[in-house]
């Protein structure tokens, strides 16, 4: 009899663990970088306090570089303003602005509370959301003007981004100058540089040559900086080339980021699923 | 009742180091040292298997909903929860285990102690680090990343026993 519940009792641990198991193994299967995306913004209820105070502390402690970079930054701005001040009518370009209603784009800045680059599946988690009006796929970008992420969830006070840095992370770049283009994603290697794959086998890409992205991407402006070539190889059916990127942003440092909204994108993916344009291609 | 209390510090104790010290290292990919396994590792040598499983069960779930990993976590700690019985058996003997007490070099012998705290460790980081891979062709790195995390949460764990079986004596 003894021996009898003995064994009921092993063979029920046994079973307990494998269910566990499958349920544990199950979800894991099941979830996207979505799901892990919901549950850091879910879990910031609670730790985001904390990490926003030893955020706050880091923040201190870099804000010497970070007003540099800014005022770069702003002189570099200037000067551009101080072209376009030259170059555009003024009244042309008030009757401008106010046909399209304002610019394509809106800008506002944002305080990273946590991030890892120690993962292959790396998140960064930000001090804004829905509130201030951070909406998902809006791109984040360093205060340099440097690639970082888009954002793929909110809560009302937190976002998650998911940064260059995830394996499932996925954007299209081009050379600068040049028109070849190519998407860009990591192989979880080496937090300071990307891989740019899929480049045409004509293009010519030189070392230290930047590499910035298209305006295909329905989060990123074109033209914002990724990195710098540093290393060309031919894939190996020798059809296109796979460039190792270093990045100009620095994900170990990042306290502060940019976030950028494509007003139009709404508008462009929307006409891309119209009737018209699904017509045409269930008819093809 | 003073068990439930001390164990439920460690549990706070240890997820707090992990999520606010551990998990903003930011050193390299190859560091990423999960030292919450000591919840586990430092629970009573007389805890019934079903216990184990539940602990490893709250632990993991935890760890995967700050950490957000959707299940790596748990389906890596539920498994050391459940080997353990077996690993204590077979490294210290089945019927001194019955007399209770925490896991600790003073309890074990530090030869036994360290055999069965990197056992633990190594199998938990490497179901860890396989399944957040989800991939052979990176098993090289695998392995480098469970060696290198490996060995930092065997010493921090180290260092927790010492701590937490000195209080343990003080207060008796």
């Amino acid at each position: 009899m003894r021996k009898l519940i003995e064994f009921i009792r092993s063979v029920y641990v046994v079973a307990l663990f494998v269910a566990l198991e499958a349920v544990a193994v199950g979800y894991y299967a099941r979830s996207t970088c979505y799901t892990q995306a919901r549950l850091l913004a879910r879990s910031n209820a609670a730790a985001g306090a904390v990490h926003g105070f030893s955020a706050g502390v880091r923040r201190y402690f870099s804000l010497g570089t970070e007003n540099k970079a800014l005022l770069e930054r702003v002189a570099y701005l200037e000067e551009r303003l101080a072209q376009y001040d030259e170059a555009a009518n003024i009244a042309r370009l008030r009757k401008y602005m106010t046909e399209i209603g304002g610019s394509k784009y809106r800008v506002m800045t944002a305080t990273v509370v946590s991030n890892s680059i120690n993962r292959t599946q790396n998140f960064i988690t930000i001090n804004r959301g829905y509130g201030d009006g951070v909406v998902p796929d809006m791109a984040v970008l360093t205060p340099g003007g440097a690639m970082v992420g888009y954002i793929i969830d909110c809560t009302d006070r937190y976002s998650v981004a998911m940064p260059v840095l995830n394996t499932s992370f996925r954007a299209s770049g081009k050379l600068e100058g040049a028109d070849y283009f190519g998407s860009v994603y990591w192989d979880g290697a080496d937090p300071h540089t990307v891989l740019f794959g899929e480049l045409s086998k004509y293009s010519e890409p030189k070392l230290g040559q930047e590499v910035v992205t298209t305006g295909f991407s329905q989060f990123f402006p074109e033209d914002v900086l990724i990195g710098r070539v540093e290393r060309v190889s031919m894939n190996e059916t020798r059809t296109a080339f796979t460039v190792r990127v270093r990045l100009a942003a620095e994900f170990s440092k990042l306290t502060d980021v940019i976030l950028v909204e494509n007003r139009d994108a709404n508008e462009i993916i929307g006409l891309e699923k119209s009737e018209g344009v699904e017509e045409y291609i269930r008819n093809e | 009742m003073l068990r439930i209390v001390t164990y439920s510090l460690l549990f706070v104790v240890t997820v707090l180091l992990q999520v606010f010290l551990f998990d903003n290292l930011s050193v390299s990919i190859y560091l990423n040292p999960l030292i919450y396994v000591a919840f586990i590792v430092l629970l009573p040598v007389d805890t019934f298997a079903v216990w184990l499983l539940f602990a490893g069960v709250v632990m993991g779930a935890t760890m995967d909903f700050l950490m957000g990993t959707a299940g790596i976590n748990t389906i890596a700690t539920v498994l050391i929860a459940f080997v353990r019985p077996f690993l204590l058996t077979n490294l210290y003997g089945r019927d001194d285990l019955r007399d209770g007490g925490v896991p600790s070099p003073e309890r074990l012998g530090h030869h036994v102690f360290l055999d069965y705290l990197v056992i633990l460790v190594v199998l938990h980081h490497a179901v860890f680090f396989t399944f957040e891979a989800l991939s052979w062709s990176h098993a090289l790195r695998t392995v480098v990343r469970t060696i290198a995390s490996g060995s930092v949460t065997v010493a921090v764990v180290w260092l927790l026993t010492r701590i937490f079986t000195a209080k343990f004596v003080a207060r008796l």
